[in-house]
């Protein structure tokens, strides 16, 4: 349900404000222009939250508010006071009819969505259609960490993607950071003094704009009660020192709910092309098994039926990609598909002392297993 | 009740030195710097800002209570009109379609917001006062005169290449 919020202010102004200021969240703006047309739109739309200003014509805010606290069908919504009436003991009198908060014009617009979101879960909406983003998209990914030597790792470490990296040191530099950029995922060292990370990943969860940003904890191996703690507050992973830069790629694409297809599948011509990179560690190979049947049925529904299966990158044959390799010819064999191999002298070799893959045949290249496909059976034959 | 501390001048110019660089500052993202009216005469109504031959477009909001005043905010339209496109995020050609009437309304709520703040700061130096609704003046050349004894206070700031005047009139304690 999409929340409504009541905005009754005289000041046309603000009321542009406020709609500009909700723009980006999942929220009706409706107006009124004095007291009496504000409690006529809360009793008609029941609102899930009225912002108040006091000086207006007609009826003020302080009459609105009163008579608002004293209906029972209306008293439940709660108010924040939007005004620039700030004296002390005005505030203090308008607080004791029951307000929610109390922010004083002139105000910062993330001021006033930060205060709405204490009082409604505001989630930001897509500015454009929900599209997967891929792992060839761009990304902010913030670190914070008071070592520099750890920051200029991960950057060296990622320099290959299109992430752009910031390191920061303190938990102020964060907030002043996400007040211009709303970070795609934050790694906070938990070993930060005083415990500064699980102060600031409160802040961060408490953040309209950064509620649902993933946020990693990185730590020492051997610090377990650390890993823990953090595991109970909820980061959504843990690092461990010293990084594994495949791991921390591979868990960054997940937590981003990135489409890492594209490093694997992709579309040469009229053949579907399924690259295996030169690590094939167990996670990498879990990754390109998971997108396996998918991707095979898309070349297919897009009236495809050529699969080359490229293992030239792999440095050593093992178990895993032998397994893979299979998986990958019996979902060809389901869905019709002629398949080929691509591969280099040793893999050729190593396949040989295999009794299961002794009569796999292996093209040189990507284009000699294109060609292969105009003049000879599929590879599927020798291998069933 | 918080203890009165007397309204001196100095006061003053504090409480809307700190209003308007406030203001401005949170609402547009413009520093102005106070500077003092070298050619005001104490008590006479402020120069017209800018060239005599410019609109201009006056805010103006009172504070009633145990003190009681107005305060007027001078700009000239093409200031003013700068200020209601940062306000609301307009482009020029969206402010001409919108008029006038978003213009007033801008200032209005600028001045509402410059004279709250002032006034906030006397009612925590014990003087509870209230606002009021606030209006808008324009025109070319004139000055505005008020017909009782107030004390008149005028202030100067300076936003990049244009200003801002304060123009404050304060009813004498009684």
């Amino acid at each position: 349900m999409r929340y409504k919020v009541l905005t009754v202010d005289d000041s046309k102004t603000v009321r542009i404000i406020v709609r500009k200021a909700f723009k980006p969240y999942d929220c009706d703006i409706i107006e009124a222009g004095n007291g009496v047309e504000g409690l006529a739109v809360a009793a008609k739309e029941t609102p899930s939250l009225i912002l108040l200003d006091v000086t207006m014509p007609v009826m003020d805010g302080v009459e609105m508010l009163t008579k608002l606290k004293s209906d029972p069908a209306l008293k439940g919504i709660p108010v924040i006071m939007l005004t620039a009436e700030g004296g002390r003991e005005h505030v203090l009198k308008i607080a004791k009819i029951g307000v929610r908060d109390y922010l004083v014009k002139p105000f910062k617009e993330e001021v006033l969505i930060e205060k709405c979101g204490r009082v409604l879960d505001l989630k930001p909406i897509a500015e454009a259609p929900a599209k997967a983003r891929s792992i060839f998209d761009p990304a902010d990914i913030l670190i914070v960490e008071d070592k520099p030597a750890i920051i200029q790792q991960i950057q060296e470490g990622l320099r290959h993607t299109p992430w752009k990296i910031k390191g920061v040191g303190t938990q102020a530099e964060v907030l002043g950071h996400c007040v211009h950029t709303t970070p795609d995922l934050i790694l906070v060292s938990l070993s930060l003094p005083e415990e500064a990370a699980f102060t600031l990943f409160r802040h961060i969860r408490t953040g309209i704009k950064t509620k649902y940003t993933p946020v990693f904890g990185l730590v020492v191996k051997t610090e377990l009660g650390q890993q823990q703690q953090a595991q109970t507050v909820g980061f959504s992973a843990i690092i461990t020192k010293p990084i594994d830069m495949a791991e921390l790629e591979t868990k960054i694409a997940k937590a981003m709910n990135l489409d890492t297809s594209l490093r694997y599948y992709s579309m040469e011509g009229d053949v579907m092309v399924m690259t295996l990179p030169e690590n094939c560690a167990p996670a990498v190979l879990a990754e390109v098994g998971a997108y396996l049947k998918p991707k095979f049925a898309e070349a297919v529904d897009s009236g495809y039926n050529k699969v080359v299966l490229d293992v030239h990158h792999v440095k050593a044959l093992h178990m895993g990609i032998i397994k893979l390799l299979f998986q990958a010819m019996q979902t060809c064999r389901e869905l019709a598909i002629q398949s080929a191999l691509v591969g280099h002298a040793q893999i050729v070799s190593e396949c040989k002392s295999f009794e299961d893959t002794r009569g796999w045949t292996f093209h040189d290249s990507l284009e000699d297993a294109k060609a292969s496909f105009g003049r000879s059976s599929p590879q599927l034959a020798a291998v069933s | 009740m918080p203890s009165t501390v007397e309204i001196t001048e100095s006061l003053i110019r504090d409480y809307i030195n700190r209003a308007v660089t406030d203001v401005f500052k949170t609402m547009l993202g413009r520093v102005p710097t106070f500077s003092s009216p070298a050619d005001w005469v104490a008590g006479e109504p402020p120069k017209p800002v800018g060239p005599v031959h410019r609109p201009q477009v006056v805010g103006t909001v009172g504070f009633i209570g145990e003190v009681n005043g107005l305060i007027y905010l001078h700009l000239d339209l093409d200031f003013a009109r700068l200020c209601t496109r940062n306000l609301l995020g307009m482009t020029e050609a969206e402010l001409d379609e919108a008029g006038d009437e978003v213009i007033n309304d801008a200032i209005g709520e600028l001045t509402n917001m410059t004279v709250g703040s002032f006034k906030n700061g006397l009612c925590d130096s014990g003087y509870p006062c209230m606002l009021t609704i606030p209006s808008i003046l324009r025109g070319t050349n004139f000055s505005i005169e008020p017909t009782s004894s107030v004390v008149r206070h005028v202030y100067h700031f300076d936003c990049e290449e244009h200003r801002v005047v304060a123009d404050i009139l304060m009813k004498p304690s009684e």
